[in-house]
C-alpha cells in the first residue's frame, strides 16, 4: 500500500485536470443532501430550544365544545401555574361595513406563562385590553381600512383596536389560522358570547410545571385521572408536532431530490473515471511492463480517486453547511419559525455518506477495467482487458445497495421511500436501456440519410456516444422536473378550477339552531329557491372517537394515514336518512326517522387505518357526552367538495335532545356571495362566513410560493443531467477534435460537422425528454388519483415545454462541445497523432 | 544447450488476433532461443509482426498457440500477475514511443521498477543511473520537459537500472534523428557490454543490427535467417 500511495501521490500532480466534472456531480448532490438536512435541523433545533414558549407553558389542555369543569380547573391549577385561553372564529366587522373572519383569542392576565407578546400603540397586553381593547394583526387593519382607536364588531359584540399584534410566542402550537388574528381579554370574551355552548369554541389551558418535573409524564397522570373528559394534552416535547413532521417530510423530500442529483451525476462521475483511467491506460501498461501487478495499479488509482472523491464531498459539505445561513439571511423577514442556525455534525454526515458511497458505487467498476488493463495494450491501444468479476464489482454492488438502504432506513416512512428508491432504480435503468436502443437505433438509420445528419447518426451509433450516459442523466432529471410540473398543474387546476366548481362558495358556522329557518329564508332570497344541490344545511359538532369495543383508541396504534381522526377532535354532523351524496361503499345507512341504538357512518379511510368494519363498537365523545355507538357503514367522502363531506355522521338518536350549532353551504356566484354577506353582517353578525373563494386563493398563492422552490430544488437534477452532458463533451473533446480534422481534410465544412453535432446531441435531448415525461407522468398519477384523490388531467403545456426545451439545451450543449474542434486547423491536430 | 539455459526460448508460437473482417494471423510458428548476454536482433518490414514477437515474449500478451519460456519458465503457467513478478527486475522494455509516465520526473521515471521490485535504494540507484546516461542535471524534469533524445535515454535508464538479464528492445531509435539515434545506440551496447544483459531488439536500421551477435528477419509472421 506504501508503494501505491507513493504512486498516487505522483499521479496527484495532474491536478484535477479531467475532474471537474467529477467533483461538480459529487459535490452537487452532497450540496442537495447536506443543504436540506442542515435547515431541517436549524428548524428542529430552533423549534426546541423555544418548545416552552410555543407550547405556552410545559403542558397544555385543549378541549373542544365545552369549557372545563370546576374539578378539572382544579386540578390543573394544582399542577402548577396556569392560563386559560379561548379561541373561535368569528367575524369581524369595521364601521364602513367590511367584513372579514377572523381568529379570535381570548386571553386571561396570565398570559402568556413563557415567552412574550409583542404589540404596538399600547402599553403590553393589558394596555390593549383596557377599555374592550383589542389587538389585532396588521393584515386586518389594512383588510377593514383599520387604524389604532377604530371601533371593531365581532359577533355583535363591540371592542376598540387599541394596539397591533405583532408576535405571539405560542402562535406555531395553535396550527393552521383561516384569518387574522385578534387578542381580547378572556372575560370580555365571555360577555361577548363568543364562548357560548353553540359556538365552535376551543379551550386551552396551558401550565407551567414546577422546575425539574417531568412534563410528558405530568401528562399522561392527567389523562388517567380523567380518562373520559375527551380533551387533548400536549407536553412541551410535542409542541408544534405538525410542523416538525412537516420539517422531516420536506427534508426528506428534498435530501430525495438530492439523492436523485447524485445518481444522475453518478454517470459523470463514471464518466470521468472511465475516461481518465483511459487516457492513463499508456501508463499502466507501462507499469505492468516494469512490473506492477493490478492490484498495485488499481490501488494507486484508487486512492487518487477516493482522495478526489473526499474532495467532492468536502466542497458539498462546506456549500451544504453554507446553505441555512445564506437562505436564513435572504429569507431574514418572512421565517416565522424559529431557527437556530449553525453548523450540524448530524445532517454533514448523512451527506458525506450517501456522497462517498455514490461515488463507490460509480467509479469502482472503471478501477476494476484499470486493474484489468493489459500491458500490449502498448502496442494495441484499443484492447480491453479481460473482465473477471472481483473485489471492485462486488464493493460497487454493495455501495449501491448501502445507498438504498441508508435512503431507506433515514426515511420518514419507509415503505414510500423503498418505493421511491425503487422507482428511481427502474426509471434509471429503462433510461440506460434506451439510450442503448438509441444507439443500436441510430447505426440502422444511418444509411437512409446523408450528410452531416449521417455523421450525427455515426457519432450516435459509435463507441463515445453521448447517448449512453447522457440519456440516463438528463431523462432523470426531466423525470423529476415532469412530476413537479404535473402535480403543480393538478393542485392549481384543483384549487383554480374545479374546487369552486365542486365547492361551495360560503361556508356558514356558529348558526345557532333557532336561527336556521330565518337564515333559509334570507339565502333564499338571495340565491333564490333553495335546491339541494346549492344549498345544504346540517347540524355540526366536534368530538372523536374514543374507545373501540370497550378500550380506550392508542392513536400510535392506527395506521399513520387515519391517525389524525383519533387524536383530535374532528367535525361531524348528525344526519336521519341517507344523502344523495351517501355513498356506502360497506354495510348500509339507517333508514329515515331510526329511533334505535346509535349508529354512525364512517370514512372508509379512518375505518381502515383503525381496521374498524360495520358492526363493530365505538365510544364517541362529543361535547362532553360518551356516547356508545355500533358502525352501520363505511362510506366514501370527498373533504372540500359541496355536500355531506363529514368523516364521521351519527344517528339522530346519538344526540338526541343537544341543541347543536348548524354549518350552512351554499353555491353562489361572486355577486350573490357579496349580497349575501352583506345579509348576514346585518342580520346575522354572530354567523362565522368562510369565503372559499378567498381561501382557494390564498392556497394557490401558498402553491406558487412552494412550487417555485421545489422546482428549483427539482432543476438540481436537471443540473446534474448538464454536467454529465458536459463531461461525455469533455471526455471526447479529443476524437471529436480528431474526427473534426478529418472530415476537414475530406472537404467537409464547419457548418457541417456543427449539424452532426447538433443532430446527435439533440436525438439525445429528445430521447431523453420524452422518456423522462412519460416517467414523470407514470409518477404522478398514483399521487394525484390516489394520495390526493383528484382527477387526473394531463398538463400537455409540461410536453410543450419541457421536450423543445430539454433538446435544444442539449443541442446547444453538442454545439458549443464541438466549437474548440471547429475552431482547430487540422494540420496541427493531425501532426500531433 | 538447453531450454532451460537460454533466457528466452520461444517454440512455434502463433498468435492470431480477432477483427471486424475476421482472424488475422501475426505470428506462425516462430521459434527462437537466446542465451544468456546474446545480442539479437529482428528486422522486418512493417506489419510483418515484429512488435507482437516482443509483446509474447516479454509475456506482455499470451500466443494463442506454442510455448514461451521465459527465464526457463513456462509462461503459460503464469497468470497476468504472476509474469509481472517474473519480469520484475530480470526483464526490462525499451520502447520506440519511450512510454514513459507522464506524472513522473526522470528521476522517478528511473526509480519506478526499483520500488516495484522492492529496493530500498531506488532513487539513489536511479539518480546514478540517470548521470551514467548523461542526464544526472534532468532528474527533476518530466518527460514533456525532456527532449526525444534525452526521453529515450531515461527509458534505456530504465530498463537497465534493474540490470535486468534480457532486455527487450521495440525500435528503440525509431522515433530519433541521427545523432541522438547513434548516442542511444552507443549507450545501450556499452551498457549491454557492462551488465551482461542479453539482448532482443526489433528495429528496421540494418546499421542498428548490424551491431547484435545474430540478426534475424522476420517476414509474414515467420522469423527467419537474415
Amino acid at each position: 500500500m506504501t508503494l501505491a500511495l507513493r504512486f498516487a501521490g505522483r499521479e496527484l500532480r495532474a491536478g484535477v485536470r479531467g475532474f471537474r466534472v467529477f467533483l461538480a456531480c459529487v459535490a452537487l448532490g452532497v450540496t442537495a443532501i447536506a443543504a436540506a438536512g442542515s435547515t431541517a435541523e436549524a428548524f428542529r433545533q430552533g423549534l426546541a430550544a423555544q418548545s416552552r414558549e410555543i407550547l405556552g407553558g410545559d403542558l397544555a389542555v385543549t378541549l373542544q365544545g365545552r369549557a372545563f369543569t370546576g374539578a378539572e380547573q382544579a386540578a390543573f391549577r394544582r399542577l402548577g401555574r396556569t392560563t386559560d385561553t379561548y379561541r373561535v372564529r368569528a367575524m369581524a366587522q369595521a364601521p364602513s361595513g367590511a367584513r372579514r373572519l377572523v381568529e379570535v383569542r381570548g386571553v386571561d392576565g396570565a398570559y402568556p406563562l413563557a415567552g412574550t407578546v409583542t404589540v404596538k400603540g399600547a402599553a403590553g397586553l393589558q394596555g390593549a385590553f383596557a377599555g374592550a381593547g383589542a389587538a389585532v394583526e396588521q393584515v386586518l387593519l389594512d383588510r377593514l381600512g383599520l387604524k389604532i382607536g377604530d371601533p371593531l364588531l365581532i359577533g355583535d359584540a363591540r371592542f376598540v383596536v387599541r394596539a397591533v399584534l405583532d408576535q405571539e410566542p405560542d402562535r406555531l402550537a395553535g396550527g393552521f389560522a383561516l384569518g387574522p388574528r385578534v387578542l381580547i381579554d378572556h372575560a370580555q370574551m365571555e360577555r361577548a358570547g363568543l364562548a357560548a355552548s353553540d359556538s365552535l369554541f376551543t379551550q386551552t389551558v396551558r401550565i407551567a410545571l414546577p422546575i425539574g418535573a417531568d412534563a410528558s409524564a405530568v401528562g399522561q397522570s392527567l389523562q388517567k385521572v380523567f380518562p373520559s373528559a375527551g380533551f387533548r394534552v400536549r407536553d412541551r416535547n410535542d409542541a408544534a408536532a405538525g410542523l416538525r413532521r412537516l420539517i422531516d417530510q420536506l427534508e426528506y423530500f428534498l435530501g430525495f431530490i438530492g439523492l436523485a442529483a447524485l445518481l444522475a451525476g453518478g454517470l459523470g462521475v463514471n464518466g470521468a473515471v472511465s475516461s481518465y483511467l483511459e487516457s492513463r491506460k499508456p501508463s499502466i501498461a507501462v507499469l505492468k511492463a516494469l512490473g506492477a501487478e493490478g492490484p498495485l495499479i488499481r490501488d494507486m488509482f484508487l486512492i487518487r480517486i477516493a482522495g478526489l472523491s473526499a474532495l467532492g464531498v468536502a466542497l458539498g459539505l462546506a456549500a451544504g453547511a453554507a446553505t441555512p445561513f445564506v437562505l436564513g439571511w435572504l429569507f431574514r423577514d418572512s421565517i416565522t419559525i424559529p431557527a437556530l442556525f449553525a453548523v450540524y455534525p448530524a445532517p454533514l454526515a448523512k451527506a458525506a455518506v450517501f456522497g462517498a458511497l455514490a461515488a463507490a458505487a460509480f467509479s469502482l467498476l472503471p478501477l476494476a477495467r484499470a486493474r484489468a488493463t493489459p500491458p500490449s495494450s502498448l502496442f494495441r491501444r484499443d484492447l480491453v482487458g479481460r473482465l473477471h468479476p472481483g473485489p471492485e464489482a462486488v464493493f460497487a454492488v454493495l455501495a449501491g445497495l448501502g445507498l438504498a438502504t441508508v435512503s431507506v432506513v433515514t426515511a420518514p416512512n419507509t415503505g414510500v421511500a423503498a418505493g421511491m428508491i425503487a422507482a428511481v432504480a427502474f426509471a434509471y435503468g429503462l433510461l440506460w436501456s434506451l439510450g442503448q436502443g438509441a444507439t443500436a437505433l441510430a447505426a440502422r438509420m444511418r444509411r437512409f440519410t446523408r450528410g452531416a445528419v449521417r455523421m450525427g447518426l455515426a457519432n450516435l451509433a459509435g463507441p463515445a456516444s453521448a447517448a449512453r450516459t447522457v440519456s440516463p442523466s438528463i431523462g432523470l432529471g426531466v423525470a423529476l422536473l415532469a412530476v413537479v410540473l404535473l402535480l403543480q398543474s393538478t393542485l392549481l387546476a384543483e384549487v383554480r378550477e374545479a374546487a369552486p366548481n365542486t365547492a361551495p362558495a360560503l361556508i356558514l358556522t356558529q348558526v345557532r339552531s333557532g336561527q336556521a329557518a330565518a337564515l333559509d329564508q334570507a339565502v333564499a332570497q338571495v340565491v333564490g329557491p333553495l335546491d339541494p344541490s346549492r344549498y345544504r344545511r346540517m347540524p355540526m359538532a366536534t368530538g372523536r372517537i374514543t374507545g373501540i369495543a370497550g378500550a380506550a383508541v392508542r392513536p400510535a396504534a392506527v395506521a399513520p394515514e387515519g391517525r389524525w381522526a383519533f387524536d383530535q377532535d374532528i367535525g361531524l354532523t348528525v344526519l336521519d336518512a341517507a344523502p344523495a351524496d351517501a355513498d356506502v361503499v360497506e354495510g348500509r345507512w339507517w333508514p329515515a326517522g331510526y329511533a334505535g341504538p346509535p349508529l354512525v357512518m364512517l370514512d372508509q379511510r379512518i375505518a381502515e387505518a383503525a381496521k374498524l368494519n360495520p358492526g363493530d363498537a365505538v365510544t364517541l365523545s362529543i361535547l362532553g357526552r360518551e356516547v356508545e355507538a355500533r358502525i352501520s357503514g363505511l362510506r366514501r367522502t370527498e373533504p372540500g367538495r359541496f355536500g355531506t363531506g363529514f368523516s364521521l355522521v351519527v344517528s339522530p338518536s346519538a344526540l338526541a335532545g343537544a341543541d347543536l350549532g348548524q354549518v350552512a353551504l351554499i353555491k353562489a356566484d361572486k355577486a350573490q356571495a357579496a349580497a349575501l354577506g352583506r345579509v348576514l353582517a346585518a342580520r346575522f353578525p354572530t354567523v362565522t362566513v368562510i369565503d372559499v373563494r378567498d381561501q382557494l386563493e390564498a392556497a394557490g398563492k401558498l402553491l406558487d410560493q412552494l412550487s417555485t422552490g421545489i422546482r428549483g430544488a427539482a432543476a438540481v437534477v436537471a443540473l446534474a443531467g448538464l454536467l454529465v452532458l458536459a463531461g461525455a463533451a469533455a471526455a471526447t473533446a479529443e476524437r471529436r477534435t480528431r474526427d473534426v480534422a478529418i472530415l476537414k481534410v475530406l472537404g467537409a465544412t464547419r457548418g457541417q460537422a456543427l449539424v452532426a453535432s447538433v443532430v446527435e446531441y439533440g436525438a439525445v435531448g429528445l430521447i431523453a425528454a420524452a422518456t423522462g415525461v412519460l416517467l414523470g407522468s407514470a409518477a404522478a398519477y398514483p399521487v394525484v388519483r390516489y394520495a390526493f384523490h383528484f382527477d387526473w388531467r394531463f398538463d400537455w403545456s409540461v410536453i410543450t415545454v419541457l421536450l423543445p426545451l430539454t433538446a435544444t439545451l442539449t443541442a446547444a450543449g453538442g454545439a458549443l462541445a464541438a466549437l474548440p474542434a471547429l475552431l482547430q486547423r487540422p494540420a496541427p491536430v493531425l501532426r500531433g497523432d | 544447450m538447453t531450454e532451460t539455459a537460454c533466457v528466452l526460448a520461444l517454440d512455434h508460437v502463433a498468435l492470431t488476433l480477432p477483427s471486424t473482417a475476421g482472424p488475422v494471423e501475426i505470428l506462425r510458428g516462430v521459434s527462437l532461443s537466446v542465451a544468456p548476454g546474446e545480442q539479437v536482433a529482428i528486422l522486418g518490414p512493417s506489419g510483418s509482426g515484429k512488435s507482437s514477437l516482443i509483446s509474447v515474449a516479454a509475456g506482455l500478451e499470451r500466443p494463442t498457440a506454442g510455448t514461451v519460456r521465459l527465464f526457463g519458465q513456462d509462461l503459460a503457467a503464469l497468470d497476468e500477475d504472476g509474469r509481472a513478478r517474473l519480469r520484475r527486475g530480470r526483464a526490462a522494455l525499451v520502447f520506440q514511443a519511450f512510454h514513459l509516465l507522464p506524472n513522473m520526473t526522470a528521476e522517478e521515471n528511473v526509480a519506478a521498477p526499483l520500488e516495484i521490485a522492492g529496493r530500498a535504494d531506488a532513487a539513489a540507484v536511479a539518480r546514478a543511473w540517470l548521470a551514467r546516461v548523461g542526464l544526472g542535471h534532468r532528474g527533476g524534469h518530466y518527460p514533456h520537459q525532456l527532449s526525444g533524445g534525452e526521453q529515450q535515454r531515461t527509458a534505456l535508464a530504465r530498463a537497465l537500472a534493474v540490470r535486468p538479464g534480457l532486455l527487450f528492445a521495440d525500435e528503440p531509435t525509431g522515433n530519433l534523428d541521427d545523432a541522438n539515434a547513434a548516442e542511444v545506440t552507443r549507450l545501450m551496447f556499452d551498457l549491454l557490454a557492462e551488465t551482461g544483459a542479453a539482448l532482443v531488439m526489433v528495429t528496421h536500421d540494418a546499421g542498428l543490427a548490424a551491431r547484435a551477435d545474430r540478426r534475424l528477419t522476420m517476414q509474414g509472421g515467420r522469423l527467419e535467417a537474415a
